[in-house]
Parts: structure tokens; sequence; C-alpha cells
């Protein structure tokens, strides 16, 4: 159950989300938007993942299909059909339902693999349908509209839209929390640990998995329509593969294992392309190392970790922990700054401005400029200074993870918060 | 013993054969549970007994035969609709949801029997009844402290005791164990059998064992199951004396 702690937590985050963007600008007001729907649909995709124990490679379909249900609902409101804007989110609901049905009583008829293999074909069936179907998708331009005024609200400024998003991401993040605590919620549990034994205990194991994935597709149909409301437009590229990849990285990377894990990371994903997509071109690349390495040490994902360290807060000795902690981040920030510097010193020497200075230059190989500075391209230097900051990073990262791992097994936990042992991805325990 | 002849059988199987591919695992089985009996199936190794379990409790349909539940076929129908005519069973191999806590394990069947199965829009923290009765289970088996655990963490005796009350929250009449017993020390054994005896009391029990010291001391007949066919249904007594049984089986075993 909640506790008093959890509630303070919750509700200071609450305070922040609501009182906070008004002061930042457009481009942040419009990030948090994209934060914010990102999580739902982190969170709609989880339920699959994380408690049903399906993965689902497809999901940008009912993403899409919400997105497009809300804008055909939008043309129809400056049509004139009288509709509250506020509530345009449930065309998105609706369709995902009704799709999900459809398409999940096909996925579930089959689990693992197969699971996954025709989720990602649904998907891709409406991918490639979509851009040849005019009246529905709107072909290869996509579907337009505006958003109409509404007892007095008009929708124009991207703050307004903020709020909008932020009540309806509220209302489905509560509702999915609620689930869980659901008899349904329970069985769905029960289906990802064992789906046989779930049949001889008296449950149609199959009708159950199809009522899962519609509601898991409905909740990611809100937040398609969340963002159609947001970009007043939506083409097929939201149906592409990866769209449900994305999905899959970010709860993954925040931990499928923790309720609030997706949050986590797609918040944190969803940031950092808004952050770092204007500083350099690598920045998928960067994406998918972190995304590596969290599967390889840290499997549990970032919500895992931080559940470890609460649930076992009381055995957390900070002065001893503290100096192996910050070791370990300093060696994680020298590997880091080694393998930026490798990254964009690779992105430079082999992009299409180097080749020019190349042609053009005189004698060897120009000079290149990164970070402020002058790089020689064939000093031994150049290529030293970020080997060294990968070595000494690595051996001070080993050395700390050492001590760390010594220390909760010194307190009878080897299941430490960053394992060496494969764990397998699964819901909440 | 003539009374009970013409009660209509908890169990009814009549011509039940099952082939895999040219292979005829079950050969024609003829097989009647009498209803609030204990019933033992044995056989040596390969015998189909699971096979004939597996056929009984829908995991997979018979090639030919026919099988009632309390006089109402059951024949081929998938598991969950013949768990809700009655008929409830255990594994072989321990079959539970190792990642939820042992009440929970046993509140999902608990569940499925109060009709909640799709529950929705009430927390299960509400469910009286349900918790109640889950708690009730939980007592019966011998489990009450380990409740909150985990289930994959539980000894493996504790295990075979979760499945046992797992078969027994669906509130089914007719109960199939598979082999409660295996790999169980001497002493797990004999609490298994007095676990066993207490929860099938007024229900119907048909179960797969091969420690003949389990049969003799829980239950009332015994059919002798050999190369997909019944070789003979009698009292354990009996079943002992038979000659053409000690070839079979029990003379085997000895050897």
């Amino acid at each position: 159950m909640a506790s008093m702690r959890t509630i303070l937590i919750l509700a200071a985050i609450l305070l922040l989300l609501v009182a906070v963007p008004p002061f930042l600008g457009i481009a942040w007001q419009n990030a948090l938007v994209n934060v914010l729907i990102a999580s739902l649909f982190a969170l709609a995709f989880n339920l699959l993942i994380g408690q049903a124990g399906l993965l689902s490679f497809g999901h940008a379909a009912y993403f899409g299909i919400g997105a497009f249900a809300a804008l055909h609902l939008m043309i129809a409101v400056e049509d004139g059909f009288d509709f509250p804007t506020p509530l345009l989110p449930v065309a998105g609901a609706a369709a995902g339902l009704l799709v999900g049905i459809v398409a999940g009583y096909f996925a579930t008829m089959r689990s693992g693999v197969y699971f996954a293999l025709v989720t990602l074909a649904i998907a891709e069936l409406f991918h490639s349908l979509a851009p040849h179907l005019q009246g529905v998708f709107g072909g290869e331009s996509g579907v337009s509209s505006m958003r109409m005024p509404w007892q007095g609200i008009v929708f124009g400024s991207i703050i307004e839209v903020y709020y909008l998003t932020l009540g309806w991401v509220l209302i489905c993040g509560l509702a999915l929390w609620t689930y869980t605590r659901t008899p349904f919620g329970r069985l769905t549990l029960a289906l990802r640990d064992n789906e046989q034994r779930v049949r001889f205990l008296g449950y149609d194991a199959h009708a159950a998995k199809v009522i899962v994935f519609a509601i898991s597709a409905m909740f990611s149909g809100v937040a398609g329509a969340l963002l159609a409301i947001s970009n007043e437009t939506a083409n097929y590229s939201l149906f592409a593969t990866d769209v449900s990849a994305q999905v899959v990285l970010q709860t993954f990377v925040g931990g499928s294992t923790v309720f609030f894990g997706p949050v986590v990371g797609a918040a944190a994903f969803t940031l950092f392309s808004f952050l770092v997509s204007d500083l350099t071109r690598s920045w998928v690349f960067y994406q998918g190392l972190i995304f590596v390495l969290v599967m390889l040490f840290a499997p549990t994902g970032i919500g895992g970790v931080v559940q470890f360290h609460a649930r076992h807060r009381r055995q957390l000795d900070r002065s001893r922990l503290a100096g192996p902690y910050a070791l370990a981040l300093l060696g994680g920030l020298l590997i880091a700054g080694g393998v930026v510097y490798l990254t964009e010193t690779v992105a430079v020497l082999f992009g299409q401005g180097y080749a020019v200075r190349m042609r053009d230059a005189v004698d060897g190989l120009p000079n290149y400029d990164l970070f402020g500075i002058s790089w020689n391209p064939v000093s031994i230097l150049t290529w030293l200074l970020p080997l060294v900051l990968v070595a000494v990073g690595g051996v001070i990262l080993v050395r700390a993870r050492r001590s760390i791992a010594g220390f909760w097994d010194r307190v009878g936990r080897s299941d430490g918060p960053v394992e060496t042992k494969a764990a397998a991805p699964g819901g909440p325990a | 013993m003539s009374a009970t002849r013409t009660e209509l059988p908890a169990l009814h199987l009549a011509g039940v054969t099952k082939s895999f591919g040219p292979i005829e695992v079950i050969q024609g089985v003829d097989l009647d549970i009498r209803p609030g009996e204990r019933h033992a199936v044995i056989g040596p190794n390969g015998a189909g007994k699971s096979t004939l379990f597996n056929l009984i409790s829908g995991m997979f349909p018979p090639s030919s035969g026919e099988i009632l539940l309390d006089g109402q076929g059951i024949t081929g129908l998938s598991p969950h609709r013949i768990n809700r005519a009655g008929l409830a069973r255990s594994f072989q191999i321990t079959n539970i949801f190792h990642r939820l806590s042992v009440f929970e394990n046993l509140r999902i069947g608990v569940l499925a029997r109060h009709g909640v199965r799709y529950g929705l829009f009430r927390p299960i923290s509400r469910m009286r009844r349900v918790n109640e009765e889950t708690a009730e289970v939980l007592e019966r088996v011998g489990l009450r402290a380990r409740g909150e655990d985990l289930a994959g963490d539980l000894t493996y005796s504790e295990q075979r005791a979760l499945e046992i009350g797992m078969t027994l929250t669906t509130g089914a009449d007719v109960i199939l164990l598979d082999e409660p017993t295996a790999g169980m020390s001497r002493e797990e054994t004999a609490e298994a059998v007095e676990l066993i005896r207490s929860v099938t009391q007024g229900k119907t029990l048909l179960m797969v064992e091969h420690d003949m010291s389990v049969v003799f001391s829980l239950c009332d007949r015994v059919s002798v199951l050999v190369y997909g066919s019944i070789l003979a249904t009698d009292t354990p007594e009996r079943i002992s004396a038979n000659r053409e049984v000690q070839e079979a089986y029990l003379g085997e075993e000895a050897s």
C-alpha cells in the first residue's frame, strides 16, 4: 500500500508538473508534452510486457490508430460537429480498443517469439497500407486538422495543450495503476507466470490475453490521440518500426518490472533527444549504446535499480557506499567522455565537410575542430586521449563495482543493484 | 459394494484412445470412478498414466471414446470448461505461479470459483469473501506462515502442498493428482498423505502414484495401467495379490 512518503513524493511531482511549465519557454513546454505522451504510451505498452509477459514489437499500430481517429474527430468538429475538444482522446481510446480486440485476437493465439512477430507484422501492415488509403490515413501526406476552441478555452497555445495532455496522462496512469489492484490485474500476472495453469484453474486464457491486449491498445490509442491534438497532423510514419522500437527501448531502460519504470525511461529518452539531437547527429547511436549498457549491467532498468535501493534502504550504509558510488560515477563519466570524443571524431573525419577539406588540402590531413579545440588527426595525442579516458574510467568502474557488489554481498543481498547475472525481464514481484 | 454400483459414476471413461502419430498411447480405456472414492492409477513408466490424466483434464482431446463427469459429457472440451464443470487437477512437475505470493497463487483459483474471472472494476482487497476463503485454503494446506512469500521461494514439499491447494480452490468435486508425493522424503510423504486425506474428504480423488505404501494407506481402489490399457481394477489388497499385475508391474518393481 502507498505509504505517506510515497504520497508526498507523488504530490511534489504533481505540483511541479502543474506549477512549473507556465514559466518555461515554448520549446520546453513542447518537450514536456512529448514526455507526457511517451510516458503514457510506455505505461500502456508495459501492461503487456511487464504484467502479462507479452513482448509486442508493433505497438505503433495502436498509437497511430489513436492519432488518426482523433484527427478525424477534429475534422468533424471543424465541420461543425459539436464535441468538446478536451474529450477528443476518447476517439483514440475507442479506436485503439477496437483495433486492439481484433489484432489481439490473432496475436495472442501464440506466445513468445511468435506473438512478437505477429504484432510486428500487424504494425507493418498498417505502415504499408496507410500511404495508399487516401480516405482514412490521408495517403502519404497524412491527415491534418485544427484544434477548435471550446467553452472559452482557445487551445491555441502549447501550455493549454500541455494541461490537457497532463490531465489525460494522469487519469490514464491512475487507471492503469488501479488495474493492477483488480482481480483481472492479478490474473494478468498469473498469465505471465504460467498460462497453462491459468487454463486449468477455469480461465479462458486466450480471452484473458485478448482483453489485456485490447486495454493496452486502448491506452496506446489515447497517447496517440494526444500527439495528434498536439501536432494537429499525423501521417503513416506513425506506424513505422522505429515508433514501435522506441517504446520497447524506453520501457526496458526505465525498467519493466517497476510500475513507474517506463515513465522514467520515456522521460529520459524524450528529454535526451530534445537536448542532444541539436548538438550531435550521433544521438541515436548514443541512445542505442545506453540501451545496450543498461540491458547488460542493470537489466531491471533504472526503475529496478531505484526500487532495489528503496527496498533495502535500511541496509543502505551511506558512509560506506558514497565513496564507491561516486567512484563509479567518475569512471562512467570518463568512459562516456572517451566514447563521445571518439564518436564525434569519427563523425567529423568521415563526414562530407571533412572530405571536401581533405581534397583541397595541400599536404596531409588537415586539422579539425571539436569541442572548441583544433585537433591533428595524425597526432598520437589525438587518439591517446580517448583511449586513456576509457581505460582509466574502466579500471575505476571495475573497482567501484567490485566494492559495491562486495557491500551488498556482506549485507546478504547478492542480487545487488548492478547485476552481472542475466535477469529475465518481467513484471513487478 | 453392490449398492454403489448402481450409482452414477463421478467419472466415466468408455473406450478412450489416444494416438500420437502411429503410436497408440492409450488403447481403449474403460474406467468408472465412484463418487467419493479415492482411486489410484498405477503402472510402469510409459504406461500412459499422465497421458490419461491429460485426456481427462482437457490438455488434449482423445482420439476416440467418451468421458463423462457426473454423467455430463466433457470429451474434448478445453481445460477451463472442464474445470468449470467440476474437475481440477494438479501436475506431476510443479506448475505454480513462481513470481506471485503463495496467497495470490491460491486466490487466482478462488476468484475463478466466485465467477469474478475478469473483474476490472473493484479492487481485489475489498473482496472479503474471496480473501477469507483463500486464507482458509492456505491454512488447510499448512502454508499460513508462508502466505506472503513468493511461491518460487518455497521448499519443494511446500510447493507440492501449494500445488494441491490450488486444485482445491476452484471448488471442484473431482480432484486429479498427478504423482503428488514424487521426489519426497519418507516424512514428507507421510505428511502429504495426511494432507491429501484431509483435503479430499467428501470429494472424489483420482491419483497417479508410484509409492505403493501411499496407495495402500490412502486409496479405496486401484487401477493398473499397462501399455495404454487397464489390466485390472480392484482393492489395493487384491491388486497386490493379482498374479497378472505382479508379472506386469509389481514383479518388475521388486526385481
